[in-house]
């Protein structure tokens, strides 16, 4: 056979027929692996940046001191590795002066990630440190020095030894995930302890070992010791640092996740649809060979190898069109992206070369399959019906495909489902669509007279075809109107969730002789804070009346346990009771209101009753009601509410916090030395961090949407293409027989904004379906309806539709009516 | 449609011999297309036999139909039945290349020489006249050398004068290969060259 594949594709390309089907595989190609390369390099990069927030790739923690070999192992497989004792202590200076201080003692390698900074002088300007305090050195938090009366330069001392104050502390990449008592902090050598001879056994103490590194050895590292651990040993995830924003890199990951899978979808569509025009073309093509003795084996074997060829061809055009793309965006907006992109590596590239042969074998290939079927005789007759009727078993298929893409890609069988659960109730809907307009009747006709009757029985004679195309074009307003909520949702989540004046420090200890003075000094600063909440510790003794056991082992949900309780009249803002109800104000039965999880943790519902041992006094009291509350709200928050009659007795601190802008930090300074047992405890750089990589994931979401919104319209247009030979055709025997320019052009506006409505209205269901699931299953969001949606359903549907059909098919007024006739 | 049943051709029985010329004419939808799809074996009968040859088409599939057509069938086409994309003269190796012919081009060649066409070889369908369309459309046909030579109003869509070209073409090398040729057509010009007539009336022969 000389006639080989390559030589037919290479005259089909001079022909034109094959830009469709090759533009939308390339397309396809670069958009899911350039989607996929960059959301792995964001998520590395990110991934990264949280790594700061341990000042470590991998953090070990426990309450004794850590074997050495641990580090030994860790240096012999290339990673690096630091030390943090921390611990609470009493710094003094002078003879009066002293201050319970939270004191970390760092070795020098300390911080692996992220960056230490620290200033001259107190409140001074902050500057990079490349390593911690020296031997025999200690940098004080700005706060200490007024407190202590001390200056740079001066002695303090620490349990035995005295050290030279060096500079100001002023951040510590992993401030957020190690409080560790509440006082000012102090930073010292690592090697500088036993001098000081604070650290006994027993002595309330946290070690830390830190490693970093290559990705691999790290992870091998971690399988390594991760057995090793024991009873009170645990590896400190990114997570359990800051959980505000672990939520948040795992959200923005799932909808980066979201949008390549939906990139995935309407490449697939993309293709099946210009694979389907391609092979419409190409009937006649295959019905010349076939009259010139072609058998369908031959005509399959032509059409599957230049398919193939065509695929490697347009899979590696694609792969450097998402390398690019992905460049494309680092390079534009690397700039305002505060974080490095990490590597890619190879698998976006295997992503969309996978993408690209199941699009060719699941969308592309059926059509073309068909092709091989096509009758001879349409050389005689060519009004013979097509052959490439798409049959149920493609769409299954078809759907079976983008169903096992995404789920690959995503990894996420519940943001696949979401999707999918929106894709077939659009399916659905479509053919009840499809069933309304063929059982109609048909109306006789064309119905030339009114541009009105023309469109409408236009719209029912390709009843089915049109309701292929309403299905076509309602998945990819769906898809775009999901991936929208989402990002709509997410981002304005965050931003409510750290809104402008959140609270960013927290007061606790505060006597209750100090309550009414701190409120006046708060309110003469105009510091808006939030209530004084009464704070009692206390222990959970048992529950109906069962003893709960003694353990400190975390593992067990049922144990004996310290909390902080509040008392209060009112249910605290931003609580919601999820069981039971509220107390009357001013009741004095024995009652107590429990947060959800910590409710089900102990396995406790409204009604059981439980046992506390407050002080040395027992105390029971029944389950009221369970609350559900927001822990990132930086606002004081309590597992236990009691009615303030049944605590009155016992002695209390008091706990709030409030916003302060940084310029009036001072303010702790004289705050602090008039009420000098006050603990304030500086969430400030956390806040700052948070938003940051908010900032850094919003911009990110930001720019795949506008890619995807990119992808929707490309398919939007093919789906446009598709149908304009049919209407082209008629349009023209309409022009012929002498139908006016506003006629043809009016018929065809109302035909497409006809079917452009009715895919907005599948869309938007389908939206609010897929969205509905998206956010109660896969996100851990709640779902909030967004009325907006319906009318820029709805609205963007016609629209989008109408200017593109009448755009698609202008030329048929432009151009004389033989020379479009005879062109299809 | 459905419940009553159309019948297009009605007891045809006839045998056209090698080297024979038939013309079939009638009305239009008197089957004349029809009968000329089923003895090309493009179509499939309902019932009855056609044979090519000592081959029993009717009892091939649409494969086996598309071997003999190979082998034995030419076309030529009202509507000339090039492909687009191809130049004339991989037009006319197409037939050739599907044969396995090692010589195609050079046998392409000659036949596109052969109707006058050497200068335009390079040229694609649409930048040709339908007169040249239908000569190349005629070179392929004749080069693959067929036993039977099938023509649907070849001269459809043509003006008078060229269309006289194009019969004086297609008769002249048909003498010179001597194969079979039977053409549809309403041309009674065209009709009067051919040594048999075969009038169809709604599906029906009604007289040669």
């Amino acid at each position: 056979m000389s006639m080989t594949a390559t030589r037919m594709l290479a005259r089909d390309w001079r022909g034109g027929e094959l830009g469709i089907l090759v533009a939308a595989l390339v397309l396809a190609v670069g958009l899911v692996s350039g989607i996929s390369a960059f959301t792995t390099r964001l998520q590395n990069a990110l991934e990264m940046e949280s790594h700061r927030f341990l000042a470590a790739d991998l953090v070990v923690r426990g309450g004794h001191e850590l074997p050495a070999a641990w580090l030994q192992e860790a240096r012999g497989r290339g990673l690096s590795t630091a030390r943090i004792l921390m611990f609470p202590s009493m710094v003094f200076a002078g003879d009066e002066d002293m201050y319970l201080a939270s004191v970390r003692a760092v070795s020098p390698q300390y911080p692996l990630r992220g960056e230490l900074t620290y200033s001259a002088t107190p409140f001074g300007d902050a500057a990079p440190a490349r390593r911690g305090p020296g031997a025999g050195e200690v940098w004080l938090d700005s706060r200490l020095f007024p407190l202590l009366d001390v200056q740079v330069g001066d002695s303090v001392a620490i349990g035995e030894a005295s050290f030279r104050v060096a500079a100001a502390a002023r951040t510590e990449p992993d401030t957020a995930s190690s409080f560790y008592g509440y006082g000012p902090r102090l930073l010292m050598h690592y090697d500088d302890i036993p001098a000081t001879g604070v650290v006994q056994p027993g002595s309330r103490v946290e070690y830390r070992q830190l490693y970093a590194g290559d990705a691999v050895e790290l992870q091998a590292f971690r399988q390594w010791l991760e057995p090793r651990l024991q009873d009170g040993q645990s590896v400190l995830d990114v997570d359990e640092g800051q959980p505000g924003i672990a939520s948040a890199l795992q959200r923005a990951e799932s909808f980066l996740l979201l949008a390549g899978s939906l990139a995935v979808v309407l490449a697939g569509v993309a293709v099946a649809l210009a694979a389907r025009r391609f092979s419409e073309r190409h009937t006649d093509y295959v019905a010349i060979l076939k009259s010139l003795g072609a058998t369908s084996g031959r005509i399959n074997r032509l059409y599957g190898s230049s398919l193939l060829l065509l695929g490697a061809l347009a899979t590696l055009a694609g792969c450097a069109l998402g390398w690019g793309l992905q460049a494309l965006f680092f390079e534009l907006f690397g700039a305002q992206l505060p974080l490095q992109p990490g590597p890619a590596g190879l698998r976006p590239y295997a992503v969309g070369s996978a993408t690209s042969l199941v699009c060719l074998l699941c969308f592309a290939w059926p059509p073309l399959r068909r092709l091989g079927l096509a009758s001879p005789l349409r050389v005689l007759r060519r009004d013979m019906p097509q052959e490439n009727r798409r049959t149920l078993s493609d769409y299954a298929v078809g759907f079976a495909a983008v169903s096992a893409l995404m789920l690959w890609y995503s990894q996420d069988w519940r943001l696949t489902l979401a999707v999918l659960a929106g894709l077939a109730l659009t399916g659905a809907l479509g053919l009840l669509l499809a069933l309304t307009l063929l059982r109609g009747g048909r109306l006789l006709g064309m119905s030339a007279g009114s541009i009105w009757r023309l469109a409408l029985a236009g719209l029912q004679r390709r009843g089915a075809a049109n309701a292929l195309q309403v299905v076509i074009f309602a998945m990819a307003i769906m898809l775009l109107l999901v991936l929208l909520l989402v990002r709509t949702s997410l981002i304005d989540e965050w931003q409510m969730q750290l809104p402008e004046d959140t609270p960013n420090h927290f007061m606790i200890n505060i006597g209750p002789q100090d309550v009414q003075g701190i409120e006046q000094a708060l309110r003469a600063q105009d510091i808006a804070s939030e209530p004084l909440y009464p704070m009692i510790r206390g222990r959970i003794m048992s529950v109906n009346g069962q003893e709960l056991l003694q353990t400190d082992d975390k593992t067990v949900d049922r144990r004996q346990r310290e909390s902080n309780f509040t008392w209060s009249d009112a249910l605290p803002p931003d609580n919601r009771v999820v069981a039971g109800q509220w107390w009357e104000p001013g009741t004095d039965q024995a009652l107590v209101s429990l947060e959800e999880e910590y409710a089900q943790r102990m396995g406790v519902e409204v009604g059981d009753r439980i046992g506390f041992l407050v002080g040395s006094e027992a105390l029971q009291v029944t389950v009221a009601s369970i609350r559900r509350l927001d822990w990132q709200s930086m606002r004081p928050n309590f597992f236990l509410v009691f009615p303030p009659r049944l605590l009155a007795d016992y002695p209390a601190t008091f706990m709030t916090s409030f916003h302060l802008d940084s310029a009036d930090k001072v303010f702790l300074n004289t705050f602090i030395r008039r009420f000098p047992t006050v603990t304030v405890i500086e969430m400030d750089i956390v806040i700052d961090q948070i938003r940051t990589i908010i900032r850094q994931v919003s911009a990110a979401v930001e720019l795949v949407l506008g890619v995807i919104l990119a992808a929707g319209a490309l398919v939007l247009v093919a789906g446009v293409q598709a149908s304009v030979d049919a209407r082209m055709h008629e349009s023209a025997i309409l022009r012929a027989l002498g139908a006016r320019r506003r006629l043809v052009l009016g018929g065809l506006l109302i035909e497409f904004a006809a079917l452009g409505l009715f895919a907005g209205m599948l869309a938007t269901l389908a939206a609010e379906l897929s969205v509905y699931i998206l956010q109660t299953q896969a996100m851990d969001m709640q779902y909030s309806p967004s009325p907006w949606l319906w009318p820029l359903g709805l609205c963007s549907g016609m629209l989008l539709i109408a200017a593109l059909g009448v755009f698609s098919c202008r030329r048929v007024v432009s151009t004389p009516p033989v020379a479009v006739l005879r062109e299809l | 449609m459905a419940g009553a049943e159309l019948e297009i051709l009605k007891g045809i029985t006839l045998e056209i011999k090698s080297g024979e010329t038939v013309a079939i004419v009638g009305a239009s939808g008197s089957g004349k297309s029809t009968l000329l799809g089923l003895l090309a074996g493009l179509d499939e009968a309902s019932g009855g036999r056609v044979d090519i040859d000592d081959v029993q088409l009717s009892a091939l599939d649409e494969d086996g139909r598309a071997r003999v057509r190979a082998e034995k069938v030419g076309f030529v086409f009202q509507s000339f039945q090039l492909l687009p994309a191809l130049t004339a003269l991989e037009n006319v190796m197409l037939p050739l290349e599907l044969n396995g012919q090692d010589d195609a081009r050079a046998l392409a060649e000659h036949y596109l020489g052969r109707v006058e066409l050497a200068a335009r070889m390079d040229h694609y369908p649409r930048q040709m006249s339908g007169g040249e369309q239908q000569r190349v459309a005629i070179a392929r046909a004749f080069a693959a050398r067929p036993a039977i030579l099938f023509a649907d109003e070849p001269t459809g869509n043509l003006d008078t004068r060229t269309g006289a070209h194009i019969v004086d073409l297609l008769f002249e090398l048909n003498r010179e290969e001597g194969t079979t040729l039977v053409l549809v057509t309403h041309d009674q010009v065209l009709a009067d060259r051919c040594q048999r007539r075969l009038r169809l009336d709604a599906g029906a022969l009604v007289g040669e």
